[in-house]
């Protein structure tokens, strides 16, 4: 049995509103195995980049537990966390038009969370470990002194991705790293991330809302509604065996490259609701064409169907295939 | 016997600014028949909003040119009409949907407002009638009505692209061009927008450009399909035919470089290099430097189109009777012969 590198138990992150507690991350319950990439998608709002944040303790989790090596790094005092975790949980960004100092040199950027994490580093070492990991990530030496706005966002997101593997880290939060990447440079960059993943049997989560390139790079998927995580599998059930309704009509809004597939499409009336103190019951009820009244009354919770598919609906056994 | 509405011919526009020139768009030719869906596909920088731009006549003033050719609508060249002309025909025969649909409305205004706006530029009503078709199209695009007198905050990002949509149809265009209008929506919504986009487009028998650099939006949306790659088009074809028999090598790479659903493949395929830069666009063909499958010629010539079954074309030397090894001979030769 593999070890789980991280363990998350009911971890939630309420933001207060003016309009009352938005429920952003809900009692969210998974393992990621060591090595192992787990997919978490969904659509905009439903706390898919907060989930990742509150592991990286970017945002501070309301309650619940994240055990990371052994250690419950969601209580953990914050200056203590950064002391000794936050050089190995790292993550990248979505946008590498935006989260990369426009003042700084590529060799600069790198260098800099080598220098903060590394104190007692001189600078020549701090300068021939950035080299290495430009190096690395597939930078040419001529672009050592290149400042962001010269390049390319494939290359921008390469020196995202140095920045989160400089400090060696075993688990990787990729927020949307390929989302603002035309499809060819992506190609490039979940390349890069698999490669990287085979060499330093790295940990990813890779967060979202493109359901080909979760399927490709995961070995996991999470699908989560408002918060809440509403189905989990191994990639390629989902695919095959889709239970959750959600998680349904997402498959089948996506538009497949084929001229020849002609799929029966799903099409939700209406949009999210609102994520501001939810009411105890199925998030997804007045969305759902198979909602019945148990499901306005009762909130269904993750149970697992079969081995290693869990879903939180009151009738996942109906849509099993 | 299907009849064009738009057809382009020639078409250069050329960004300039103080440094550089930039070839945005060059010689393209393409047509639209009435009541067809057009996917223009391509990435960053292929100059697919430039050409879009060009036919709504809204290229950045000063900076961008129509250096030579033609967009006929309808049998009238639209590059001869004045500013005035232009206007009294943009949101009247063709509107444009923007990508964003957040930037694209006035803050200020009420939607109902802003729909009204352009039916009163372009039809002798009043105000009240105005605004009574302005709601009429909100119930077209599926929201209620009574909603015509809130502000565009008060909408979702979905929403906020059917107002967006309900303006650009208001005045019964017959043309539509869409800047990748689904891009910034969810996929649930972007289902949601494209089965209403397909619905009014059957109805009305609108004709549509659709913009994007989804393969899937278009499979699933067009009649044809243009590949644009540097400011040029290199590919051309029904869907069909560009979907099942993609021929250019940029189109094939394209394919291989999108991960795909059905089928599980370990490493995705990478298209060596960069988009060429198009202040600084070569003399061949401009996928040469990252094309897999050129001899030494392509390094010398600009490919010319060629036809590969009727309909379909590709811009290519692969496919001209005299490639398979042997050099190809100068365009301009064959082109004495009477294309």
């Amino acid at each position: 049995m593999a070890e789980n590198l991280l363990e998350v138990r009911n971890l939630k992150k309420y933001f207060s509103t003016p309009r009352g507690m938005l429920h952003a991350v809900d009692n969210v319950t998974f393992n990621i195995e060591k090595g192992k990439t787990i997919g978490v998608v969904g659509e905009s709002g439903c706390g898919k980049s907060t989930l990742g944040k509150t592991l990286m303790r970017l945002h501070q989790p309301t309650s619940g537990e994240v055990m990371f090596k052994g250690t419950d790094i969601a209580n953990l005092d914050l200056k203590e966390f950064k002391k000794k975790y936050r050089s190995n949980i790292q993550m990248i960004f979505q946008d590498p038009y935006a989260s990369l100092d426009p003042r700084m040199s590529v060799l600069q950027l790198i260098s800099e969370p080598i220098k903060v994490n590394n104190k007692n580093l001189s600078k020549q070492e701090v300068e021939k470990k950035a080299k290495e990991m430009m190096e690395l990530v597939g930078l040419a030496k001529r672009l050592e002194m290149a400042y962001p706005h010269e390049l390319d966002g494939g290359r921008r997101q390469r020196i995202g991705v140095a920045r989160a593997l400089s400090l060696n880290p075993d688990f990787i939060v990729c927020d949307e790293p390929v989302s603002a990447l035309d499809v060819s440079i992506q190609a490039q960059i979940l390349n890069l991330l698999q490669d990287l993943q085979k060499d330093r049997g790295l940990t990813y989560m890779f967060i979202t809302h493109d359901m080909s390139v979760v399927k490709h790079i995961s070995d996991d998927i999470a699908v989560m509604y408002l918060g809440q995580m509403i189905e989990k599998c191994p990639a390629k059930e989902i695919f095959k065996n889709t239970i959750h309704p959600y998680s349904q009509a997402l498959l089948s809004a996506i538009p497949i490259p084929n001229v020849h597939h002609k799929q029966e499409r799903m099409i939700l009336k209406g949009e999210l609701t609102s994520p501001i103190d939810p009411k105890p019951c199925c998030r997804f009820a007045a969305r759902c064409p198979y909602a019945t009244d148990k499901c306005l009354a009762e909130e269904p919770v993750l149970r697992e169907l079969k081995p290693g598919h869990s879903v939180a609906c009151h009738f996942a056994e109906k849509f099993v295939k | 016997m299907s009849e064009n509405i738009l057809s382009i011919k020639d078409l250069v526009i050329h960004y300039e600014t103080q440094e550089e020139v930039v070839e945005a768009v060059n010689k393209i030719n393409l047509d639209l028949n009435k009541g067809e869906i057009l996917g223009l596909v391509g990435e960053t920088g292929a100059g697919k909003t430039t050409t879009a731009l060009g036919i709504m006549g809204l290229l950045p003033p000063k900076v961008g040119h129509v250096i030579q050719g033609n967009i006929f609508l309808e049998g009238e060249d639209l590059l001869k009409k004045s500013q005035r002309e232009m206007r009294s025909i943009r949101g009247k025969k063709i509107s444009m949907i923007f990508q964003d649909p957040m930037t694209a409305l006035n803050p200020v205004k009420t939607v109902g407002d802003q729909i009204a706006e352009v039916i009163r530029l372009h039809e002798r009503c009043s105000k009240a009638e105005a605004l009574k078709k302005a709601q009429d199209m909100l119930a077209m695009v599926g929201i209620v009505p009574e909603r015509y007198k809130e502000y565009p905050h008060q909408f979702s990002g979905g929403m906020k692209q059917r107002i967006v949509i309900a303006i650009a149809l208001a005045c019964e265009p017959e043309l539509l061009i869409a800047d990748e209008p689904t891009t910034a929506l969810d996929v649930t919504i972007q289902a949601q927008i494209l089965d209403m986009m397909r619905k009014l487009q059957k109805d009305k028998g609108t004709s549509m450009i659709l913009i994007t650099h989804d393969l899937g939006v278009v499979a699933e949306m067009c009649d044809h399909c243009a590949v644009m790659y540097g400011g040029e088009i290199v590919e051309y074809g029904t869907v069909e035919q560009i979907f099942d028999n993609p021929k250019h090598p940029y189109t094939k790479a394209l394919y291989r470089s999108i991960p795909s659903l059905d089928q599980d493949v370990e490493r995705l395929h990478v298209i060596p290099g960069m988009v060429s830069d198009p202040s600084n666009l070569p003399t061949y063909c401009t996928f040469y430097d990252r094309c897999e499958e050129c001899n030494e010629e392509c390094g010398k010539h600009d490919p010319w189109i060629v036809d590969i079954e009727p309909g379909h074309w590709a811009k290519c030397f692969r496919y001209t009777p005299e490639w398979s090894g042997t050099p190809v001979a100068d365009p301009a030769d064959t082109k004495g012969e009477g294309k």
